[in-house]
C-alpha cells in the first residue's frame, strides 16, 4: 500500500494536480487582496508603468512586420483570384483578431513573464520571500497582485496600439508592394468587413492574455528552487507554460464569445 | 519559551530531523552547533511556520505553529525575528525601504520617510551609519548587511532572534563585531535567541547553552562548560576539530 501511495504521489499526474491545486489557492488569495487596494495599488501603478514603457518598442516593431507580411503575403496569394481590396480585409480580419494579440502576448512571455518567473525565483531562492513571511508580510499583496494587475492593465493597451501599428504597416506595405492596391481600396476592403466587436474581441483576449501570462509567471517564479540553475529551469517553465497556456485560451475564446 | 517536541521532517527520501526534542528558556541564548547539512536552519525555520513538521510540533509561547490559524501564526511572527543566513535583504529596495517593510504593516498607513528617524534609530543599535538608509544591499559589504538583516529582524520589537549562520563568510573582525552584537542586544533588549552556527568560537563566546544536532536528533546539551568537560564521542569529536580549525584560523 504504501509503495502504490508512493508511486501516486511521484506520479507526473499527481505533481501536475498539486500544482493546479496552489495555483487555485493562489488565485483565490489573490482574489481575496482585491478589495484592499492600499495594499497594492501604488506597486501595481509602477509595475504597469514599467511594463508598458519597457514592452512598447519591441510590441510596435513585431506589429509593424506582422501587418508587413500579411499583407505581402495575401496580395502575393489572392491577386487575380480575388478582388484587391480583399488584402484590407485580411489585414484587418487577421491582425486585429489574431495576429496582434499573440505576437504582443509572444513578445510579453519574453519580456515580461520571463523577467517575472526570474525575479521571484531569485527572491524565492536567496530566501527574500521567506524573509518576507517571517516579518508577517504577505506576498501576495506586495509581489503578485501588482504585477497581475499591472498585465491587466496594460497588455490590452498594447495590443490596441499593436493593431494600430500593424494595420499602419500593413496598408504601407501593401501599396508599394501590391500591384495595383491604393489607399482607397484598402480602406475600402478593411472597413467592409470590419465589425465594431473585433476591437473589442481583440482587448478581451489581451485582457485574458495579460492575467494569464503574469500570473503563471508569479506563480511559477514563487515555486521556485535551487540556486542559479533553479532560477533558470524557472524562468524557462514560465516561458513554455505561458506560451502553451495562451495558445489554448486563443482556440478556447472562440467558442466562449460566441455564447455571448 | 519555544519548544520543539519530536520534531520530524524530511525531504523525499532524506530525514533531517529524526525526533527534535528541545526547549529554550526565557532570556538565555541557545547556540545549535553541528555539522553542516543536519538540518539546523530547518529547525528554526519551524518555529516560524516556514516549514511544516512531518510529526512533532513546536510550540512559541503556548501558541502550537504547525496547528496556529493565521492570526496566531501573525502574532508569533511578530513576536521572533528571523536573521537569515544571508541577510536575505530585498535587493530592489533601499536599506530604507527594507526597515520599512518590518517597521510598517500590510496597511501601509506610513510612507518610507516617515520611517525615517525609526530606521536610523535601528542602524545605531546594530552600530551602522544613517548614511546607509539611502544604499542598496549590493552597495554594502557582507558584515554591512548582516547588520541591517539584525536591524530588520528587531525592527518588530521581537521577544526571540533566531539567527541563522549568523558569522558564516564574514572575516574575523566582522565575525567578531557580530557576535558582540548578539551579545549587545541580549543586553539591550533582553530577547531569547537561538544561535545556529557551526563556528566553535563564536558559539562559545555568546551561547548560555549548546544543543548538538547530530544524524537528526539534539545529541547532547548543555553549557559551555559542560560540552568542554563531555565525554561522549560525538562532542569530543566536534568540539576538537572546530576549535583546531579556530586555532589555525
Amino acid at each position: 500500500m504504501r509503495q502504490v501511495l508512493e508511486w501516486v504521489a511521484a506520479s507526473p499526474v499527481h505533481r501536475f494536480l498539486v500544482h493546479v491545486g496552489k495555483a487555485t489557492l493562489l488565485a483565490v488569495a489573490v482574489l481575496k487582496t482585491l478589495p484592499r487596494p492600499r495594499s497594492y495599488m501604488a506597486s501595481t501603478i509602477q509595475q504597469a508603468y514599467t511594463m508598458g514603457i519597457r514592452s512598447l518598442p519591441l510590441v510596435l516593431f513585431i506589429s509593424v512586420l506582422g501587418g508587413a507580411v500579411t499583407s505581402q503575403q495575401t496580395g502575393a496569394q489572392f491577386a487575380g483570384a480575388l478582388p484587391i481590396w480583399v488584402v484590407g480585409s485580411v489585414a484587418e480580419k487577421t491582425m486585429v483578431t489574431e495576429l496582434a494579440p499573440i505576437l504582443t502576448a509572444l513578445v510579453l512571455i519574453g519580456r515580461i513573464g520571463a523577467s517575472i518567473a526570474a525575479e521571484l525565483g531569485t527572491m524565492r531562492v536567496t530566501e527574500q520571500i521567506d524573509a518576507l513571511y517571517a516579518m508577517g508580510r504577505d506576498p501576495v499583496p506586495f509581489l503578485v497582485v501588482p504585477r497581475v494587475l499591472g498585465g491587466v492593465l496594460v497588455f490590452p493597451a498594447l495590443v490596441v496600439l499593436a493593431n494600430v501599428a500593424g494595420m499602419t504597416a500593413a496598408w504601407f506595405v501593401g501599396i508599394l508592394t501590391v500591384d495595383g492596391l491604393t489607399t482607397a481600396d484598402f480602406v475600402y476592403g478593411a472597413r467592409f468587413y470590419f465589425e465594431p466587436f473585433d476591437v473589442w474581441y481583440s482587448v478581451i483576449k489581451g485582457t485574458l492574455f495579460g492575467v494569464a501570462i503574469t500570473f503563471l509567471a508569479c506563480y511559477i517564479g514563487l515555486e521556485g528552487k535551487g540556486g542559479a540553475e533553479g532560477v533558470g529551469r524557472t524562468t524557462t517553465l514560465a516561458t513554455v507554460v505561458s506560451t502553451v497556456a495562451i495558445m489554448i485560451i486563443d482556440v478556447a475564446v472562440v467558442p466562449l464569445l460566441k455564447l455571448f | 519559551m519555544i519548544e520543539f517536541r519530536g520534531l520530524h521532517k524530511s525531504f523525499g527520501s532524506l530525514v533531517v530531523l529524526n525526533g527534535v526534542d528541545l526547549t529554550v528558556r526565557e532570556g538565555e541564548t541557545l547556540v545549535l552547533l553541528g555539522p553542516s547539512g543536519t538540518g539546523k536552519s530547518v529547525l528554526i525555520k519551524h518555529a516560524i511556520g516556514l516549514l511544516e513538521p512531518d510529526a512533532g510540533d513546536v510550540i512559541v509561547d503556548g501558541i502550537s505553529v504547525p496547528s496556529a490559524t493565521p492570526e496566531e501564526l501573525a502574532r508569533v511572527r511578530r513576536n521572533v525575528g528571523y536573521v537569515f543566513q544571508n541577510a536575505a535583504l530585498f535587493d530592489s529596495l533601499t536599506v530604507l525601504e527594507n526597515l520599512w517593510l518590518a517597521l510598517d504593516d500590510d496597511r501601509n498607513l506610513r510612507t518610507p520617510e516617515s520611517c525615517r528617524e525609526e530606521a536610523a534609530e535601528l542602524l545605531r543599535k546594530v552600530n551602522l551609519d544613517r548614511s546607509v538608509l539611502d544604499k542598496y544591499p549590493a552597495e554594502l559589504s557582507g558584515g554591512m548587511r548582516k547588520r541591517v538583516g539584525v536591524a530588520r529582524a528587531i525592527a518588530s520589537k521581537p521577544k526571540y532572534l533566531l539567527y541563522d549562520e549568523p558569522t558564516t563568510g564574514l572575516d574575523p573582525v566582522n565575525a567578531e563585531n557580530i557576535d558582540k552584537l548578539i551579545m549587545e542586544l541580549r543586553r539591550e533588549i533582553g530577547v531569547t535567541s537561538i544561535v545556529v552556527t557551526h563556528d566553535l568560537e563564536s558559539a562559545f563566546l555568546v551561547g548560555d547553552r549548546i544543543a548538538l544536532l547530530f544524524e537528526g536528533r539534539i545529541h547532547a546539551c548543555g553549557t559551555p562548560d559542560e560540552i568542554l568537560a563531555s565525554t561522549d564521542p560525538v562532542v569530543r569529536k566536534f568540539v576538537r576539530r572546530g576549535r583546531a580549525d579556530a586555532a589555525v584560523a
